[in-house]
């Protein structure tokens, strides 16, 4: 019996774990396996395999029982996830419905949530963006949060290593507000996309409009063959899973290199109760997962742990994980854990018309999304009554449209003959948030959900600095918008949840004072150092830029230097 | 027969789109099976000649054809409120008597109606929607491209 138990114990003994097999979970599987770790990957959702498992991928409009629309009854029953943008009939199977695994909002949060292998990356909206110094200088400039323990130059080579490898395409602009990367070709531009960049940059030189950096191959390289990937079909469906690979995904990309390595033993439906900790040997030792479907509790052992479950999962986790060492959660001796949480404010939009450019129009998609506005408010020193800035999102598109009002002939005729009217354009807000104690996650005392595990409550909310951001972002914009000669300016200043950007952040941040952080420079755990987090949980501010590049770098940065210490025999 | 076939026989397509069709026996049954709402076969019916009367037969297909009276039904039975789906209903018992009239008289009732009628609007966009993106007019008329394989932001318009 005992060498049964042995030997159970044995075979489940790995040299790391990974938590979660989304974008930053995929890039630290793919680093620690190609370094020769057996590496188990822990997935709480189901299996998802690149191409088989993406149903939807190649279905006509038509084929979409209701044309991709969302039945009213799981719309009644599914209020936060149905207010994201890409919970349509195509992806409705890679979103986590409302009653799948509730929460508590102590303040209106929209938790937006994919739960499968690949995660959110199957889903994520693919805009990439470099931080730069103006970004990780900015708390300590700015005197919030903590500074952040590294700068640029520790990052650049990794964001070039991911790069490289994903996929990233973009113009070089040299900003060094938005550092240049490893790209492959951008996409262009539109005419009128050209226009306003034009309009913009003559009146007010420090503001630029670029085209935006996604991770869709437009050109590929032998790294992306390898990988099975080809080059970007402009189908813009990629919310169903991509056939061609064309953007990056863990399930197109990551995962399966880590595969071929042979090291990587991926379980799905497997639910992180927990890391176990050994107050002896002052390490975690494994962690304690639940399976999804049939409850059963077990645990999987490791000299290595990286915790990639997405920002707000991974400190749940972190905070279920209690000892005698660390009763109010894993490495938590700074109390900081589940706090100083942030996201990105995008709740404005405005929209307008162009009667230019009229002997010009567009063919087929851009995956790009069209332009993008780095920011420039405060950005070389304050200049208004609130702190950080935003970027901005810029597109125009012409698109056919016939005149609905007949009835009979004279309709099907019009219907059959759309014509081309005047350039829509539009631009969304991307505004950096300030964490602050206040914005926290913590467990609920009483409440479980259905493997045991206790309830998150978020609490977490806007603050008069996001107010006074968003007022100016529409006031500038606007004002850029009449500049450039934009008609039937619409602001659309709307009421969203934090979270529905899905870009939430922070909680188990990264500082160089173990005091006020729970990770070191290395995203290693100041407390437990065979304990990294590479995901959302770990960013100390949030910049303006969106997150997931930095994710990657993190990871793979992180996993290069735990392997070291590995071998240095120092975890 | 196989179950393949057996399970096709169950389904018909309404501009394109799969519906389960009704196994019911009822004779006043409809010809796809509705969870929410309750119509009759003199229902789809009456509903199929307004849908004609919107997007009529010319020298291509119009709406009975291309069976967008399956899709209004699908769409008002899953995808609209318990409001919508009574002032349809009752939109649909008001226009009776057009049971039988020509296709003249019915879009002439439903124009009275005026373009702010719950009932006249939600038929006549659920309609346009099906119609534009049925099989039939994304593959024949206003072709649809499921993978362009090109993106040009500046392409001259031809006059």
């Amino acid at each position: 019996m005992a060498n049964l138990n042995i030997d159970s114990e044995k075979a489940r003994t790995y040299d790391a774990i990974v938590i979660g097999s989304g974008i930053s979970g995929g890039w630290s599987a793919k680093e620690l396996t190609e370094r020769g770790l057996k590496t188990l990957v822990l997935e709480r959702g189901r299996d998802v395999q690149h191409v088989k498992d993406y149903p939807t991928t190649n279905m006509y409009p038509w084929e979409f029982e209701h044309r991709g629309e969302m039945p009213y009854a799981v719309r009644q029953e599914n209020p936060i996830v149905n207010r994201c943008y890409a919970f349509h009939e195509d992806a409705a199977h890679f979103f986590v419905k409302d009653k799948e695994h509730p929460y508590l909002q102590d303040k209106p949060f929209d938790w937006i949530r994919g739960y499968q292998v690949g995660g959110k990356s199957l889903l994520w909206a693919r805009q990439t963006q470099r931080w730069s110094d103006f970004d990780f200088e900015g708390p300590a400039r700015d005197g919030f949060a903590v500074d952040w323990p590294i700068r640029y130059a520790d990052l650049k080579p990794w964001y070039d290593y991911v790069e490289r490898f994903a996929g990233i395409s973009g113009d070089r602009d040299g900003l060094p507000e938005l550092p240049d990367g490893e790209f492959l070709p951008g996409y262009p531009l539109n005419v009128v996309e050209k226009y306003f960049k034009q309009k913009v940059e003559s009146k007010y030189p420090a503001r630029k409009v670029i085209s935006a950096r996604c991770a869709h191959i437009s050109k590929p390289q032998p790294i992306h063959i390898q990988q099975g990937r080809t080059q970007c079909q402009n189908r813009k469906l990629c919310q169903r899973g991509c056939p061609f690979g064309g953007y990056f995904s863990s399930n197109a990309s990551t995962l399966p290199w880590a595969a071929k390595t042979g090291n990587m033993t991926l379980r799905p439906d497997s639910v992180v109760h927990s890391i176990l900790y050994d107050e002896a040997k002052g390490r975690a030792i494994g962690v304690k997962v639940i399976d999804r479907n049939s409850k059963e509790e077990m645990d999987f052992y490791a000299k290595l742990i990286f915790v990639n479950a997405a920002a707000i999962n991974t400190n749940l986790i972190l905070l279920n994980s209690r000892s005698n060492r660390f009763p109010n959660g894993l490495g938590n001796d700074s109390e900081t854990l589940g706090k100083y949480m942030a996201f990105h404010n995008y709740s404005a939009r405005i929209y307008g018309e162009y009667d230019g450019l009229l002997d010009f129009k567009t063919d087929g998609r851009n995956p790009a999304g069209g332009g993008y506005i780095p920011r420039f408010r405060n950005l070389h020193k304050q200049e208004t009554d609130y702190l950080r800035g935003y970027a901005a999102g810029f597109g125009a598109y012409r698109s056919a449209s016939s005149d609905r009002s007949g009835f009979g002939e004279e309709l099907k005729k019009s219907l059959l003959n759309p014509q081309l009217g005047n350039w829509g354009v539009g631009s969304h807000m991307m505004g950096e948030t300030i964490p602050k104690a206040a914005s926290y996650v913590a467990l609920d005392a009483q409440q479980r959900d259905d493997w045991g595990i206790p309830l998150l409550k978020i609490s977490i909310d806007y603050d008069d600095n996001d107010a006074k951001m968003k007022k100016d972002y529409l006031d500038t914009m606007e004002e850029m918008f009449l500049e450039a000669g934009f008609t039937n300016i619409r602001r659309d200043d709307r009421w969203q949840p934090p979270g529905l950007d899905i870009h939430e952040m922070g909680g188990a941040r990264m500082g160089n004072d173990p005091k006020t952080a729970v990770l070191n420079k290395w995203n290693q755990m100041h407390a437990v150092p065979n304990v990294f987090i590479t995901d959302g949980a770990s960013m100390t501010s949030t910049s303006t830029q969106n997150p997931s590049l930095t994710y990657m770098a993190f990871s793979a940065r992180a996993a290069d230097y735990a392997v070291k210490e590995m071998r240095k025999g120092n975890i | 027969m196989d179950r393949r076939s057996a399970i096709k026989q169950m389904f018909v397509l309404a501009g394109g789109m799969m519906i389960a069709t009704s196994c019911s026996t009822d004779g006043n049954a409809t010809s796809i099976i509705l969870n929410n709402i309750k119509m009759s076969a003199s229902d789809e019916a009456l509903l199929a000649d307004i849908v004609e009367a919107i997007i009529p037969e010319t020298d291509s297909p119009g709406a009975k054809t291309l069976q967008l009276h399956l899709f209004v039904m699908k769409m008002v039975d899953d995808c609209h409120s318990p409001e919508d789906q009574e002032l349809f209903l009752k939109g649909l018992k008001d226009a009776k008597d057009l049971s039988g009239k020509s296709i003249a008289e019915t879009a002439t009732y439903m124009q009275q109606l005026g373009p702010k009628d719950g009932f006249a609007k939600m038929i006549k966009e659920r309609t346009v929607q099906g119609y534009l993106n049925s099989e039939y007019v994304m593959k024949n008329k206003l072709i649809y491209e499921l993978v362009p394989g090109r993106y040009d932001g500046a392409v001259k318009v031809n006059s």
